[in-house]
Order: C-alpha cells, then structure tokens, then sequence
C-alpha cells in the first residue's frame, strides 16, 4: 500500500511552484470550491488531504495535467489519494453501480446475461480476430432510460458498422466490467480481479485486435492494464479504426446537412491524444462541422467522471458546455463517451424546452451515414 | 604558419564586441552573418532594462565601429558550410547568397525600395509592416546595401530602371568565400518561441494575443505602428497583460528553463506603456520574478510604485476571446479561487530558443549541443570554449542571458581567442 510520499514522488507533485494554472484551467474550479495545486499544496506541507471530501469532486479530467508546465501529473495523484487505506468514501452519484462492478468478480456464482442485446440481424462470433469489447451500456442502459438515452444503440451501432465492413466481431457474454471507475476511486484491488478475468476471456477468443466504443474502456486497457497484466492483442478505438478505413476509401458515408460539433470526452482526448480520428470521420458525414469554443487539448469536461460527485457545480459545467455548442451553432453534438451522453442528457432532460441541440454518440451518427441502422 | 585572423558567427551584439575587441588587439576577424543587417536581436528592441536607454542609439555606434573596422570584414547574407583543419589552422567555406545589387556600387539611397512594386511582410518588423521587395530591414541598418527579394520579384524591371548606380544585377550567383583562421566564435543567438502550439493562450487564433517581440515592434517609435500600440481593429491599448513563460520553464517540450530576461523584458514594455499612456492599465501576470540583476530589483519596485504596473502571482490556464475581441484571462492568484481579467490586448512573453539551424551548425563544426541546443561547453570552468578546441562560443546560444552578460561574454571569447592567435597556448595544452 501507497503512502503519501510514495504518491508525491510519483507522480512529481513536489514540481509544483503553486502558480495556479491548473486551477484557473480547472473546470471545476471555475465554479466551485476547488483547487487542484491547492490539494497538491496541502500534501506538501504534509497537511491531511485526508479525510477531505474535495478529493472525490476532482474530474480527473486531465485539463490541468495538460496545462501544467511542471510535469505535475495531477490526476494520477488524486487517484493516489483515493487509494490510500485510510480514507473517507465519497459521496457516489450511482451507488448501486460500484455494487454491481464489484459482483463481477464472483464470476462462479450465476452465469451473466451480458449479450441480450444481442438481435438476430446482428452478426457476431464466438471466436475471431477481432473482438468487440462493449463496455457496461447494456447494463447501465435500463438505470438511464428514463433520461432518454438509449445506450444499447450504440452497441448495435457498432456491430452493424462492422458487419458492413465485412466483419462478424466477437462479443463476449462473460466479458466483465473493465474496472475504470472504481480503479479511478482507489479501489485497485477490485479492479486488478476484473481485468485479470477480462484479459484472460480475450485470449480464449483467439482475439487479434479489441475494439472498443467506450473510451474509458478503451483507456483502461491501452495504458492501465499493462501496468499490471501482459497480453499481446492490439487494442484500438471505434474512431481510429473507422478513420483508417476511409483513407482506404473502404466506406461510403451519406452527407448530412445540419452543422455538426465534436465533444471531445476526456478519456478519448487528453488522456489518450485521440482528437483527429473522429474529427476525421465526422466531417465525412457533417457537409458543416464547427469546433466548439473550447475543444480538443482545451475541451471543456462533461462534469463527472467515474460515477463520483455529481452536484451543482458538475450542472454549471454542462450549462457552459452545451452553451458552447448552441453559442457555436451547431444542432447536432457528437459525443464519444457514453457518460458523456448520459451527462448531458440528464441535464437536458431536467431543462425541457432549453436547448436545440441532438446530443448523438459517435456510432449511431456512422451506422445512420452508412444507412445500417 | 599560424593564420591570424578569426571567425565570428553571429553579428549580434556577442559576435560584434567578439569582432570589435579581436580587431581592436589588431586580429583581423571575418564576421559571417545570416542575415541582411548585422546588430541581431537587440536591433529590434525599442529600449533596454533596466535603465530604458534605447537600443538603436547603443546599438548602432557599434555596429558602425564593427563595419568600419579596418580589421573586421563583415560577410552578411553569408552562412558557414564547412570547416577543416584544427584549431590554429581552421579552413572555412563560406557561402554567400546573391542580394542581387552590387555592394560595392549600392549607396543606400533607397530609390529601387520606392519604385518595387511589392508589397512582402518584413521579419524585422515581426511581420507587423509590409516592405518594399527591394529593401533594407531596418532603417538603421548595416551595411546600407539594398537587396532584391527575388523569390517573389516580378522582375519588372523597374529598380534597374531607377537605379543611378547600375547597381542592380539580377543574375548574381550564390558564391563560396575561404577564410583561413586561427579560431572561431559562435554567437548565433535565439529565436522566440512560436506560442502557437500553447494553445491555450490562443495566439494565432486571438487577434489581439501577441508576443513580446511583436510588442516591442509596436512601441518602438521606428516601428510599423510610429510607436502606437493598437490593435488589430485600429483601437489603441487601454489594459494591457503580460503572461511569463509562455513555453518556458515548461517541461511540456522539453524547455524547463528560465529564460532569464522576461521579468525584465516584461517590466520595461509595461513601464514603456504607461509611458506612452499613462492612463493606461498594465498587469504582468507571473510564476516568480526573477530579479536577480544589477538594478533588477529597483526597477520593477519602479514599475509598481511610479509607473503603478500591477504584478500579479499567477500563470493563467486559459484566455477566451470576447465579441469585442477583448480577452478575458483566467488566473488563480493564491490557488483557491480563480479569477478574470479582461483586458484589450494580452503580451506573451515567450520562451528564448536556438536559433534555426543550430543543429546543422554544430554538425558543421563539430562541436557538442546539450538537451536543449544550447551550445555545450567543454566544462562549466571555461564558460567560452565549446566541445571542440579553437571554438568558442559566446552569448544566448550558450546559455540565457542578457544583452550586458551576451557583451561580456564576447568580450570573454575575444580574449580566448587572442590566446589561440598570439600565444599558441593551445600547443601547450596539448
């Protein structure tokens, strides 16, 4: 187990001069009672970060990891914090989620149902090269319907998308949680179980190549799990393999007319430097695409990440964000994350009437394009 | 025999004092610059810190004594491309682009500038005025010898036509100079930084974002502007900020360095503002101020107190731009909270960089570069020599410094380099 100074030299935190640039690049700060160098600040002087319920209201983001000029890796540092053994739990936006990511573990107990998504016109295989790695939205989709979100459409959006490339991916019914939230909540030993039963179901596919729709997921693979686990199958975004199949010209896109934005997810963008590919693909489909005020590097956050705190101040931080789209002209908004989604839908649907915009997930705008769904 | 002369590259103001002592101890020196004009970076600056004298009238007497000097032969629009041999004996080649006029008939009057029809951004001037393809950079330029842009002349045949001296000669070839010396100096300089990869300042994309070198161009009474700071829209400047190490002291790219002359650099635009207008708003938005010189201390004190520059702790982590093409920063001045500033116009103070072609430089001469293209020195007891022998190296390409550290340090490779010439010390050492 950590200890604070372990934590610190980690992850530079001692760089820190204090001068306040991630707080004002924080979106959070920007309107609440937080302060990322400030946290950073309280630890050096060997001040308790813990118990302090501020820990849980950091986004980890990464805006202010990218803005830092002193190396300061912040996020990793709260994710430190949030491990440590001694601390207070969080306030959990969706409790009843971190239960179930963490019953995943006892896989003998009763044989999920993961693949009841799973339509007859979907093409999949139990075996293959590439395998489609889902995600949690076929089990979070039932707990956000009544926010209008259809989350499993992405799924099938993606299955589709494939199929008409030629391509029956494998979909896994034991694939579990990929166990980003609650690696992201400090609960590493949970989330060691769940990527240890998902890396070992993937090599008994035969999978060549996983991907992924949910950028979370595909984080968590691409830089997480390696920290702990080996396993050689390529890991790839939904984004990434679909931009790399129009420079073969190996897709037709039908063109839509309304003015189209990208909202850049953090897990997609800062974190993974994914910004060009599905700006790639959507301006195939988008006869307008606009940039939004703040956008790649700069995006501004959907307000919550890892299923923490989601209060007041994540409510701002969507207002400013969907203001930006509407302030952008743009009707359609394209999201990557299905939180993101979820997000944004949540606080549309308190806000009847608001706003004019579609918030639509990257995949249901591709499978519409290509005209499978 | 041992060649008595030596070779400065550079015609800042580290490579002129270089020059200017060598010849004064009666070394013949050829001084190879770059560019059209020797005087450098310093040329371009309006003032001085700290003691606001201006740069053109310090500069330009030097860059006269340099020029005139019977023992200094100034090869501008010249590049070094190779060198053999060793120190006491270095054979150099030298490739001198065409400027297209005769310098040996050209007096400068100019007359070809006016009747160009051409209209090319000048790099002096940090793109900020439009020059004539027939030009000088800078008024006080030296050698006062026109040259013709002809990468984007017409070739009409105008400046021909007007030219009283026949001095124009369109079919000039590049040629290649041999210089035969004892030693050599570099004292290339920097470039400032592009901010435009820092994207969260918006340079580039905000039109009232700028950098210090551009601001120094508008304030200078030379400048494009006759010394008005405005705007993009034609307003002039009512607050103003400055934001410091922009792309220094950034491990971001690999440039964790101070870039030693900004909080001054900083202190005396925004001195020069209020100066200009007094009624105006000034803010220098910093990370800490490095005051660490003679007389640093007092003027930014002078600053606060009489010229009533507001300093504030902080590095802000975004800019937006408004409707009016305000800015509005976002700074945290104590990390708890964070706070707007809205201001017309915001100054980059940017980081200090090698020049362009440092690499291919040092390829050429054989001598070592640290992480981060400074030129590397043999050992930190001998601040003037570079990894190889017989080549010194003087000024900003070294390490950052200021314009009286950058003089001293040419002093100080001068001396080195006398060493080589007159005493053969270098037989000794070895």
């Amino acid at each position: 187990m950590e200890k604070i100074s372990d934590i610190i030299n980690r992850t530079k935190a001692f760089y820190c001069v204090d001068c306040g640039k991630c707080t004002s690049a924080c979106p959070l700060s920007r309107f609440g009672d937080y302060s990322p160098d400030g946290l950073v600040e309280r630890a050096l002087l060997g001040l308790p970060v813990q118990p302090d319920l501020r820990i849980w209201s950091c986004l980890t983001c990464n805006r202010c990891k990218e803005v830092c000029t002193y190396g300061v890796e912040y996020p990793e540092f709260i994710r430190g914090i949030r491990s440590l053994e001694e601390k207070e739990k969080g306030v959990c936006a969706h409790g009843e989620l971190y239960s179930l990511m963490k019953l995943f573990t006892f896989t003998h107990e009763r044989e999920q149902k993961r693949l009841n998504w799973v339509s007859e016109d979907l093409k999949v295989s139990n075996k293959g090269d590439i395998l489609y790695f889902t995600g949690c939205l076929p089990y979070f989709d039932i707990v956000f319907r009544d926010l209008g979100v259809d989350t499993v459409e992405i799924a099938r959006s993606t299955v589709k998308i494939l199929n008409k490339l030629g391509i029956s991916p494998v979909v896994m019914n034991n694939e579990v949680c990929c166990g980003h939230d609650l690696f992201w909540n400090g609960d590493l030993e949970t989330f060691k179980k769940l990527a240890a039963i998902n890396i070992q179901n993937i090599k008994d596919t035969g999978a060549k190549k996983v991907i992924f729709s949910c950028p979370e997921g595909y984080r968590t693979f691409k830089l997480d799990y390696p920290e702990f686990f080996d396993f050689d199958f390529e890991v790839v975004h939904i984004s990434e393999f679909l931009s790399e199949k129009i420079e073969e010209g190996k897709i037709e896109l039908r063109k839509i007319d309304e003015k189209v934005t990208y909202h850049d997810s953090c897990r997609l963008g800062r974190h993974l430097g994914v910004y060009d590919a599905p700006r790639r693909v959507i301006s195939e489909i988008a006869k307008e695409f606009v940039e939004m005020e703040s956008n790649r590097e700069n995006s501004l956050c959907c307000g919550t990440s890892g299923w923490t705190n989601c209060d007041g101040f994540s409510e701002e931080i969507r207002k400013e964000r969907l203001k930006e789209c509407t302030d952008a002209g743009a009707k359609i908004m394209v999201t990557s994350c299905p939180k993101c989604l979820i997000h944004f839908k949540c606080h549309m649907s308190n806000r009847k009437g608001e706003y004019d915009i579609e918030i639509v997930p990257f995949e249901v705008l591709v499978a519409r394009a290509m005209g499978v769904v | 025999m041992k060649d008595r002369a030596v070779l400065v590259i550079g015609g800042g103001v580290a490579g002129m004092q270089a020059a200017f002592d060598l010849a004064e101890a009666g070394i013949k020196v050829c001084l190879v610059e770059r560019t059209l004009s020797i005087g450098g970076r310093m040329a371009q600056l309006d003032k001085t810190f700290p003691t606001n004298d201006c740069a053109i009238c310090i500069l330009a007497p030097k860059m006269m004594d340099c020029y005139r000097h019977e023992n200094i032969e100034v090869l501008t629009l010249s590049e070094v491309t190779a060198i053999e041999g060793e120190i006491g004996s270095f054979k150099v080649k030298i490739r001198r682009k065409p400027r297209f006029v005769d310098e040996a008939k050209c007096n400068g009057c100019g007359d070809c500038a006016r009747v160009c029809p051409m209209g090319i951004l000048n790099k002096f001037d940090m793109d900020l005025r439009v020059r004539s393809g027939a030009y000088i950079p800078f008024m006080q330029a030296v050698p006062l010898i026109y040259a013709l842009d002809r990468d984007k002349c017409m070739r009409c045949g105008l400046c021909e036509a007007v030219c009283g001296k026949d001095a124009i000669r369109y079919d000039q070839k590049p040629e290649i100079v041999e210089r035969n010396v004892s030693a050599i100096i570099v004292a290339i300089g920097f470039d400032p930084l592009d901010p435009s990869g820092l994207t969260e300042y918006g340079y580039g994309r905000y039109d009232n974002v700028i950098t210090a070198l551009e601001f120094e161009r508008l304030i200078c009474a030379a400048g494009p502007t006759g010394g008005h700071v405005i705007r993009k829209d034609g307003k002039e400047v009512k607050r103003i900020a400055w934001i410091q190490c922009v792309g220094a002291r950034d491990t971001r790219d690999n440039r964790p360095y101070c870039c030693s002359v900004c909080c001054m650099h900083a202190t005396k635009e925004a001195i020069l503002t209020k100066e200009h207008y007094p009624e105006a708003a000034t803010f220098v938005l910093y990370t800490d101020l490095r005051c660490f010189g003679k007389g640093f201390q007092e003027y930014v004190n002078r600053a606060e107190d009489d010229y009533e520059v507001k300093y504030i702790r902080g590095k802000p982590g975004e800019i937006r731009e408004k409707e009016n093409k305000n800015l509005e920063i976002f700074y945290s001045p104590s990390s708890d909270r964070v706070e707007k500033l809205e201001v017309d116009m915001v100054v980059l103070s940017t980081a200090l960089i090698p020049s362009e072609g440092v690499e291919a430089l040092a390829e050429i001469l054989g001598t070592e570069l640290d992480k981060y293209k400074f030129f590397k020195l043999k050992d930190s007891y001998n601040p003037t020599e570079t990894t190889r022998a017989g080549i010194f190296v003087a000024g900003y390409c070294q390490a950052p410094r200021d314009i009286p550290e950058c003089i001293a340090h040419g002093s100080a490779t001068a001396s080195r380099a006398m060493e080589v010439v007159l005493g053969g010390s270098y037989d000794r050492r070895a």
